[in-house]
Order: structure tokens, then sequence, then C-alpha cells
């Protein structure tokens, strides 16, 4: 099973274009969107628009890699049988997914560093050493809620439907959980919405912590259980497989 | 230790595997034989428990697919399974030793099926016969009790597919049971000490090659009538098991025909047809290969008249 997780980190570094595009995208992004933002404060929140952008950008970033990346390839490998060959050894379901959620940890982790790095010597945001960690680790954590969906998707799907699918999910968690925008300026009963999604619970981790205070337990507790059923029915999924995809 | 019991497995109004009864016994070398669509790949899939059969029993070592699976106990080269991309041969080859519980070491692997040379070469990058031996050292990383195989030496060359057997004799040897499904019938009749034929779902023949044969009807018997040619006749002959009767190449326009009969007693069939008065010319009495044997077989149980095109297979 560790050989397996290796050599699913190994895959992925060697992937020198989807890498590269995975860790240049996020920052990019950050620049385009947050550059023309001023530090005014956003409404109804402590942050400023630099601040609030880098941590959502952050995280958004992360999550294009490791959902995206990990639902189409897997497609692709169930397409091509592996998966069926896999399935003929000894290997759990926990241990497929641990697999795939590390070799996407490997892709997510270059990315966040790289934003957190653009903010500081480009858009000028100071904090404690500490929020720099804190923030680091949490997204990164974060994300494997968001490869563990990659990868139950990757096995909801097949061929041609994985992008569709996946878009949906990622662009509606992103938009729904604010991501793009601070929730505050959007309508309530999107608010009320958002407060239960992984989305919204992954950035918050970072803008409670940007706000100088740990994140909330409320969070935490809400991204735990999104790993759970995630990787559970990621694990499910696999084993229950029959189809030649 | 293997064994199915009714099993059934439809996919729509399709039935792949019909009330199949099946026992495989410690040591056998067994080949699955059948026509496209006779049930092979399904037969082994829900021996794999890549499927689960709609009813009916399959048990592997007493237990179901899975558990016997996840005991190390069979090892599986499978048609449409891919290879992962992106690693090294070796380090591919490493990942089965590790989730294999008995492994072997990794140099014997290599050498047993002759990937050595390879070892670095990025698993993208192979060509059909390499990915096969790929998929072979994949399926022979450990210490395995049952050897399943569909089609496995597809795409390798002659040479490759000598080595190849060679290896899987001595599994054998060492009291290992192999099972495979192969579309090389002469592979079939060389290797396997069991040969079942499956037919829509179902078994049509279980025995030695030699016995298939037998079954099938023993002899071929091909000759030239220049007359007429009466197929009610000749269909009447004893121990005849099948007919087919086409324009010889030489005398197209002649008129003059080519009548192929398979035949459980060629003696009584050949004395028979000069009892009808028939003047056959180039008589040939020849034993059937088992590819014979098995169109035989098939088209017997389809219970279609032997038509030209079937013979001249």
């Amino acid at each position: 099973m560790t050989t397996l997780i290796k050599l699913e980190i190994i895959r992925a570094l060697r992937n020198k274009k989807f890498m590269f595009f995975s860790v240049i995208y996020p920052p990019a992004l950050y620049l385009i969107i947050a550059g023309g933002a001023d530090s005014k404060p956003i409404p109804g929140m402590k942050l400023d628009m630099g601040l609030y952008f880098m941590v959502s950008m952050a995280a958004f970033g992360a999550m294009t890699a490791v959902l995206l990346g990990n639902s189409e390839r897997i497609a692709k490998e169930r397409e091509k049988g592996w998966v069926r060959q896999l399935r003929l050894t000894a290997l759990p379901g926990r241990g497929y997914v641990a697999a795939k959620i590390a070799a996407a940890a490997t892709v997510s982790l270059p990315s966040i560093v790289l934003v957190l790095l653009v903010a500081a010597l480009v858009k000028g945001v100071r904090l404690d050493a500490w929020q720099w960690a804190a923030i680091a680790v949490g997204t990164w954590l974060g994300s494997f809620v968001f490869a563990a969906l990659g990868v139950a998707i990757g096995y909801l799907a097949t061929g041609d439907a994985v992008r569709p699918i996946a878009m949906l999910f990622y662009f509606g968690l992103a938009f729904l959980g604010g991501l793009w925008m601070p929730l505050t300026i959007l309508p309530q009963w999107v608010q009320n919405i958002a407060e239960w999604l992984p989305t919204h619970a992954y950035a918050a981790l970072g803008t409670a912590v940007e706000a100088g205070s740990a994140p909330h337990a409320k969070d935490i507790a809400l991204l735990a259980g999104y790993l759970l059923v995630f990787a559970g029915s990621a694990a499910w999924l696999y084993r229950k497989d029959t189809r030649r995809a | 230790m293997v064994s199915f019991r009714q099993v059934n497995k439809s996919y729509g109004a399709v039935r792949a595997v019909a009330d199949l009864n099946l026992e495989l016994h410690p040591g056998e070398t067994v080949a699955l034989l059948g026509p496209n669509g006779a049930g092979k790949s399904s037969t082994l899939d829900l021996l794999l428990g890549l499927r689960s059969a709609d009813s009916g029993t399959v048990t592997l070592f007493g237990t179901t697919p899975q558990r016997a699976i996840e005991q190390g106990k069979v090892g599986a080269m499978l048609q449409s399974g891919g290879l992962m991309e992106g690693v090294k041969v070796k380090e591919l080859v490493g990942l089965a030793r590790d989730l294999h519980p008995r492994a072997y070491p990794l140099d014997h692997i290599m050498a047993t099926a002759g990937i050595t040379e390879i070892a670095d070469r990025m698993v993208d990058k192979l060509s059909g016969g390499q990915e096969q031996r790929v998929r072979f050292a994949l399926a022979t990383a450990g210490a395995n009790d049952l050897i399943v195989l569909d089609e496995p030496t597809t795409g390798m060359d002659v040479s490759a597919r000598q080595t190849f057997w060679g290896a899987m004799r001595e599994q054998a040897r060492q009291g290992r049971t192999v099972l495979f499904a192969t579309h090389y019938l002469e592979e079939a009749d060389e290797i396997a000490d069991r040969v079942i034929v499956l037919h829509r779902g179902r078994v049509l023949a279980d025995g030695t090659a030699a016995e298939i044969k037998a079954r099938a009807g023993a002899r071929r018997v091909t000759f030239d009538l220049d007359e007429p040619v009466d197929r009610d006749a000749l269909r009447g002959l004893p121990s005849l098991t099948s007919l087919a009767v086409s324009d010889s190449g030489a005398g197209a326009g002649s008129g003059r025909r080519t009548v192929r009969i398979q035949s459980q007693d060629a003696d009584a069939t050949v004395h028979a047809l000069y009892g009808l008065g028939l003047y056959p010319h180039n008589l040939e009495v020849s034993g059937l290969g088992l590819e014979q044997a098995f169109i035989a077989l098939t088209t017997a149980s389809d219970q279609a008249p032997a038509t030209a095109e079937e013979a001249a297979r």
C-alpha cells in the first residue's frame, strides 16, 4: 500500500505539464482577481480584498488541481482497465483512495505556497509567522476533502460525462462557498446554504486565521465530516465498480 | 477449488452465462474455448469477482472470489487489464510485489516474464507484446494457487509465446492450477490437459483435447463430384456429423463440386458413399484438428445445417 502511495506521488511529480499549470494557475488567478482590489475593508468583514482573496484563491487553486485532476485521471484509468487490474490485487479500497489523495496533495501544496508568496511579495500582505504557517497547512489539509470528492466523481461517471459533472461540482461549490466573492455581498439565502458547504468551511479556516483567531471548530468538524463521506463513498465505489468502463 | 453452481448472468436480454456448472481441480491446466460471445470473458469476470452473478454461486478455495483474491491466492492477466502510466516497468512490478502477501524476488519475476531488459522503460512506451509480458509479470508476482489468463498471448510474437508457455508449464509443474481462455486452438491442444468448450454461456464439451476431437466427429472426408449433388442422399450417410458442399476451385464452370464431410466412422461413411453409386474424385480422409472439432461442435449445437461458409473457415 505504501508503494502505491509512493508511486502515485512519483507519477504526479513526473507529469510536468499538469504540475506546471496546476501550480501556476492559482497565483495567476489571484493576481488577476485581487490585482485591482484596494485595501478597503469588505462590508461586514474585518478583512480587506487582498487578504480575503489570498485565502480563497489558494483554496480555489488547490481545489482545481485535486478535484478536476483526480476525477478525470481516475475516469481515464478505469477506461484503460488499470483499475480492473488493481482490483485483482489484495489492495483494500481505502489504500486506493489514500494513494489518490496523496498524489493530489503533492500537486496542491506548491500551488498554495505560491499563492501565499505572491500575496506577500506582490500584494504586500503582512501576517505573523504562525498565521502564514497555519494558513498554508490548513489550506493544504483541507484540499484532501476535495481530492476525495474527485476520486468519488471519477467513479460515479464514465468517459465524457466526467468533465461536465466535475465542473458542476467545482463551479457550484466554489461560487456558493464564497471563493469568488465575499458571501456578505450575496443574498441571505445563498449565505444560509453556503454555511454548510465544504468550500465555505475550507475558506473559513484561512480567514479565521487572518483575523487573528484559531479556525472555528464547526468548520473543522464540517470538513472532517465531508472528508469521511467523500473518502468512504470513493472506497466503496472502487470496490463496487463492476462495470467495464 | 474453483466451482460454479447454477450460475446465471445476463446483460439486458442477452444471457451471457446460462446455468453454468463447473469444477476445477488443483494442478490442472485448463483451456476455455468458445467463439466470440460464448461467455468466456463473463465467466472469467465472475470467477474473479469483477462482476456478480444474477443467481447461483461462484466459490474459490471455499470462499468468495473477493476474499480469495485478498488472500493472494489468485493471479490474473486480463485482456482488458490496463497498466498504470507514468511509471517504470520495475516500479510497477514492485507495486505488484508489495500488494502480494507471498511475493517472489523482483529479479526472479522480471526474468521469468522476460522483461529484465526493459526494467527502466516507462510503461507508456511499451509495444503490445511487451505490455503483455508486463501483465504476465503482474499476474505472477507472487505464489498464487490459481492463475487466470484471458487470451494471454495476443500480440506476442512466436518466440515470446513459447517463452510464455514455458513459464506457464513451470507454474503448472509446481502444482498450480492454470485456467486460460484463448483464440489459438493449437495452444489449447498443446498445453491444456483439459479443454472446456463454452457456447452461448453453457458448457458444450469438457474433456481432454483428444476426447473433444473424438466427440466432434473423428475424421474429415473430402472429395469432388462431377455429377449433380443430392444433398439429402449425402446427409443420409452413416456416422456423418456435418456436411458441406462448395464449388470446387478448379472447375467452377464445369459443375464439379467439392464435398466435405465429418464422420464418426470414416470407413462406414466412405463405404456407403460408393453404395450410393457415386464416383468420388480426389478422395481424402484426414484427422480433425481441434479447430475443426470446435467448429463442428458449436455448429452442431446451433442445429443449423453446415454451410459452405462454415466449412471454409
